[in-house]
C-alpha cells in the first residue's frame, strides 16, 4: 500500500517534470546570432493544422521542405501541428503571454484580425517584404486580410482556399438548366425544378448545423446587397440586407424546400457526401480541397466548380461592388512570432514555402490554391480554373479583433433558430429577436476593440 | 488588493476555526493520542515535495484565476496581462446581470439533480441484481461497466450520432409511428443531455452500491433471515443503511463531476450551443475562447467554484467524510 502510493507519487513528479521539460523545450534552441540566414546549429520552430485528409503525405512535406531549408541555410525545422482552431488558440495564448514558443504560425484568414490584436507578431516593414521575396510576388488580392492597411501587415499570404459550389451536371441538364446560376433567386429557381423528394434529390446540398458554412452565406449575400456589416465603428446586423439573408439562407429549407431536411442536422462534410452519392445538384460553400475526394465518388468526371452567385436576393444583377465578393478571402496566412530571436530564419522559411515551385508543388498534394501570384498564373488543371477566379474575386471579412464575436453571433443567430427551422418556419419576430440580440453582443465587442 | 483582502480573510478564518475547535473535540484529541500514534512525531516534512506540488498546480493558478477575475483582460491586453487595467468587481457585475450566467448555472445544477436522482437507484438495482452469484454474473458485471470506462468524448460521439436528424433513433421511433422532433437542438435537447449524461455516470453508482453491499456482513444476512424478514423488508432495513455512506458520496462527486462536465455537452451540441443546454463550462468556455473575455470569464470561474464549494462544505461537515477517524456512519 505505502509502496503503491510513493509509486503513483513518483509517477505524478515524473509526469510534471517531463511537462516542464516539454515546456521549456521550444525556447532552448535559440540564441547565437550569426549572419541573416546563416542558420547552422539552429532550430526554427513552425506550429500548423494538422492536415486529417492527407496527413501521410503532408508528413513527407515537412521532411521534404526541412531538407531544403537544411540545405539552403543549415538550420533546422521542427514542425508541430495542432489539431483544431481551439488548439492553436490555447497555443497562441500561451505563447503570447510567456513570450516563447513556435517562431512561426500558420493562421486561418479569419483568425488573423484577432491574432493582429494581440501584437505577438511581427507587422512587416518594407525590408522584411524583401526577404521574403517582395510584396510583388503575391496575388493582390490574397493581401487583403494581412493587416488593417497596406502599411500595416502582419499575415503574409500562404494558400488561397476560396469558396466556391460544385455542380452536377447530369443533374442540371436533366433539369434543363444549360448553365449554374449566378444570382441567389435563380440558384433557389433553378434548384426547385432539380429537387425530387421522392428519389432523394434536392437541389442545394449545404449543412445548417456547420460551424462557419452559415455566417459566410448571410456575409455574402449582405455584402452583395450593400452591406460590409461592419462600418468603421458600428455594427449594422439590424439592417434589412441581413434580413433578407437570413431569410433566403432559412427560405431554401422552409418555403423552397430545395434542400433535404436532414441538413438541419449537418456540418459541411455530410454536405459534400451528399453531393458525391450524387443526390444534389449543387454543393454550397465548397473549395478546391473538396476535389481530391469528389474525384473518387460515384460524381467523378460529371462535376464542375463555378463561382456562387454575386447577385444578393432580390436583385437581378451585382450592385456595386457584389461582382466582387464571390467569396470571403479565405486560406492561411504565416506570421512572426515578435518575440523569436531568429526572425531572419523565419523569414528564410517563408520565402522557401512562398516559392513559385514550391506553392506548385503544395497545390498538387493538398488542393489548396497558391498565394504566390506566378504560380496561380501557372495552374494548368482547368478544373481549378473556376476556383482561381474566384480567388481573385474574393473579398476579406472586415479586419477587426471583434470580427470573431460577430461571426460567432451571425452563426448563433442559426443556431438557436433551428428548433423554428425543424418545425417548418422561422417566423419574423423570433428572428429580429435574434438578430436584435446579435447585434448588440457584436457591437458591444466592436466598442472594445475600438476602445 | 485582492491577495491581500483574501489572506486577512483566510487568518480570521483559521483563528475563529482555532478558537472554536478545542472544546469538542477536545476529548476526541485525547483518545486519539491514546491510540499510541505520536502526533508530535510524525514525519510531516515528507509531505514538502506533495504539497509543494499542490501548491504549484492548484494553489498559484487559483490565486492567479482569483487575480484575473479583477483585470479586463482581453486579446488586446493579453500580451501584458499583468498590467491589464484594474476593474474590480466590474467583471462579476457583467457575469451576474449581463451575461446568461445565472440561467447556465440553474441548467447546470438542475440537470445535474435530475441526472444524479434518476441514476442510483438505477445504480442500486443494477448492484442488488448482481449481489448474489449466478451464472454469467461476471459478464453481466463487465458489460454494466462499459459506460463507465469510455471516454466522455466517445460516448458523446456516438450519442450523437445516432440522435442525427433522420439518424437510427429517429427511423426507429418511426417505426413504430413517433415524431421524436429534434434532439440536438431546441427544448428537448436538455433532456437528450440528462439521457446521455444517466447513461455514461450510472454505473459509477453501481459501482459504489455494490461496494457498500459487499461490506454487508454474512452474519447480518443470516440473522435477518432468521428472524424472518422478506427481501423487501431486508432490502429496506438491513441493507440500505449499509448503503448510505456510499451513495451520499457517490451523490456528492456525481453531482460536482456533472457540474463541471465540460466535454459532453460541448461534443454532443458543438458552440455556440443551443440556449436550452447553455451550461456553466461551456459558458465559461465560450466567453474565454471565443469571445476572450478572460477576466470576464475568471469571473464566472469563480462564481462557479463557490457554487460547488458551498454544498461541498455543508456536506462534508455533516457526513464527516474529511474525518478519516469517524468512519461516516457505516458499521
Amino acid at each position: 500500500m505505502k509502496f503503491a502510493s510513493s509509486a503513483k507519487f513518483a509517477a505524478v513528479v515524473v509526469t510534471a517534470a517531463l511537462a516542464l521539460t516539454a515546456c521549456g523545450g521550444g525556447n532552448s534552441s535559440s540564441g547565437g546570432s550569426a549572419g541573416p540566414v546563416d542558420g547552422k546549429g539552429k532550430k526554427l520552430s513552425v506550429l500548423t493544422g494538422v492536415n486529417n485528409q492527407y496527413s501521410a503525405q503532408q508528413k513527407q512535406w515537412f521532411t521534404d521542405i526541412a531538407a531544403k531549408f537544411k540545405a539552403q541555410t543549415g538550420a533546422d525545422i521542427e514542425f508541430e501541428t495542432f489539431a483544431s482552431a481551439n488548439d492553436e488558440l490555447t497555443r497562441i495564448q500561451t505563447s503570447v503571454v510567456s513570450g516563447q514558443g513556435p517562431d512561426v504560425y500558420s493562421l486561418g484568414t479569419t483568425f488573423t484580425p484577432t491574432a493582429y490584436a494581440t501584437k505577438a507578431f511581427v507587422t512587416l516593414t518594407d525590408d522584411d517584404w524583401k526577404k521574403i521575396g517582395g510584396k510583388d510576388k503575391f496575388n493582390p488580392a490574397a493581401l487583403g486580410i494581412s493587416g488593417p492597411d497596406a502599411q500595416h501587415q502582419a499575415g503574409i499570404p500562404f494558400v488561397s482556399r476560396p469558396f466556391v459550389m460544385a455542380y452536377n451536371k447530369d443533374i442540371l441538364k436533366a433539369a434543363g438548366i444549360d448553365k449554374p446560376a449566378t444570382s441567389w433567386d435563380e440558384l433557389a429557381a433553378q434548384a426547385k425544378k432539380m429537387t425530387n423528394p421522392a428519389t432523394g434529390t434536392f437541389g442545394l446540398a449545404t449543412g445548417y448545423k456547420d460551424n462557419f458554412d452559415p455566417w459566410k452565406f448571410i456575409w455574402a449575400m449582405s455584402v452583395q446587397a450593400g452591406n460590409p456589416l461592419v462600418d468603421g465603428k458600428t455594427l449594422k446586423l439590424d439592417d434589412p440586407a441581413v434580413k433578407k439573408a437570413y431569410q433566403t439562407y432559412f427560405g431554401w429549407l422552409t418555403t423552397d424546400k430545395i434542400v433535404d431536411p436532414a441538413s438541419i442536422g449537418w456540418s459541411n462534410s455530410n454536405a459534400v457526401a451528399a453531393f458525391a452519392s450524387g443526390k444534389a445538384g449543387y454543393l454550397m460553400m465548397t473549395t478546391s480541397s473538396s476535389l481530391p475526394t469528389l474525384d473518387k465518388s460515384a460524381v467523378a468526371g460529371k462535376y464542375a466548380y463555378t463561382a456562387m452567385p454575386t447577385t444578393a436576393p432580390g436583385q437581378t444583377s451585382p450592385q456595386g461592388d457584389a461582382a466582387n465578393a464571390a467569396s470571403i478571402l479565405s486560406g492561411d496566412n504565416v506570421v512572426v512570432a515578435d518575440y523569436s530571436k531568429q526572425k531572419d530564419l523565419a523569414f528564410a522559411y517563408i520565402n522557401l514555402i512562398t516559392s513559385k515551385d514550391e506553392q506548385l508543388n503544395f497545390q498538387k498534394i493538398f488542393g489548396d490554391l497558391p498565394a504566390n501570384a506566378e504560380a496561380l498564373k501557372a495552374l494548368n488543371n482547368p478544373a481549378l480554373q473556376p476556383v482561381a477566379d474566384t480567388a481573385a474575386k474574393s473579398k476579406a471579412t472586415p479586419f477587426t479583433g471583434a470580427w470573431g464575436d460577430i461571426q460567432l453571433a451571425l452563426l448563433n443567430v442559426v443556431v438557436q433558430s433551428i428548433p423554428d427551422l425543424s418545425k417548418g418556419s422561422v417566423d419574423d419576430s423570433s428572428l429580429e429577436a435574434r438578430l436584435k440580440d446579435a447585434q448588440s453582443k457584436g457591437q458591444a465587442s466592436l466598442d472594445r476593440a475600438s476602445k | 488588493m485582492s491577495t491581500d483582502s483574501l489572506t486577512a480573510g483566510k487568518s480570521t478564518r483559521r483563528k475563529s476555526s482555532r478558537a472554536s475547535k478545542p472544546d469538542p473535540q477536545s476529548p476526541d484529541d485525547t483518545s486519539r493520542r491514546r491510540k499510541g500514534l505520536s502526533e508530535r512525531n510524525r514525519p510531516l516534512w515528507m509531505l514538502i515535495p506533495g504539497g509543494l506540488l499542490m501548491v504549484i498546480i492548484i494553489v498559484v493558478p487559483l490565486l492567479l484565476g482569483i487575480f484575473m477575475s479583477g483585470l479586463d483582460l482581453d486579446q488586446y491586453s493579453l500580451r501584458q496581462w499583468v498590467s491589464a487595467p484594474f476593474i474590480g468587481v466590474q467583471n462579476f457585475v457583467e457575469a451576474l446581470t449581463a451575461s446568461p450566467l445565472l440561467h447556465a448555472i440553474w441548467l447546470s445544477v438542475s440537470y445535474s439533480l435530475i441526472a444524479m436522482v434518476v441514476t442510483i437507484p438505477l445504480g442500486i438495482a443494477g448492484a442488488v441484481a448482481t449481489q448474489n452469484a449466478f451464472k454469467g454474473r461476471a459478464v453481466i458485471r463487465s458489460i454494466f461497466l462499459i459506460p463507465y470506462v469510455l471516454p466522455s468524448f466517445v460516448v458523446a460521439t456516438v450519442w450523437r450520432t445516432m440522435f442525427q436528424p433522420g439518424s437510427v433513433i429517429d427511423s426507429m421511433l418511426h417505426s413504430v409511428g413517433i415524431d421524436p422532433g429534434l434532439w440536438l437542438n431546441g427544448p428537448q435537447s436538455y433532456w437528450t443531455l440528462i439521457l446521455v449524461q444517466i447513461w455514461a455516470s450510472w454505473p459509477f453508482v453501481y459501482l459504489l452500491a455494490l461496494s457498500g453491499l459487499q461490506s454487508v456482513d454474512h452474519e447480518v444476512h443470516e440473522a435477518s433471515a432468521l428472524d424472518g424478514a422478506l427481501w423487501w423488508n431486508k432490502l429496506r432495513y438491513v441493507v440500505f443503511p449499509y448503503l448510505k455512506g456510499p451513495l451520499s458520496l457517490a451523490f456528492l462527486i456525481g453531482m460536482l463531476h456533472h457540474i463541471n462536465n465540460f466535454t459532453l455537452p460541448f461534443v454532443l451540441f458543438g458552440v455556440p450551443a443551443p440556449s436550452d443546454v447553455e451550461l456553466l463550462p461551456i459558458l465559461t468556455y465560450v466567453t474565454s475562447f471565443q469571445s476572450f473575455r478572460f477576466g470576464l470569464s475568471a469571473a464566472m470561474a469563480f462564481i462557479s467554484l463557490i457554487l460547488i464549494a458551498i454544498p461541498l462544505f455543508v456536506y462534508l461537515r455533516a457526513v464527516k467524510l474529511d474525518d478519516a477517524e469517524t468512519p461516516g456512519g457505516k458499521k
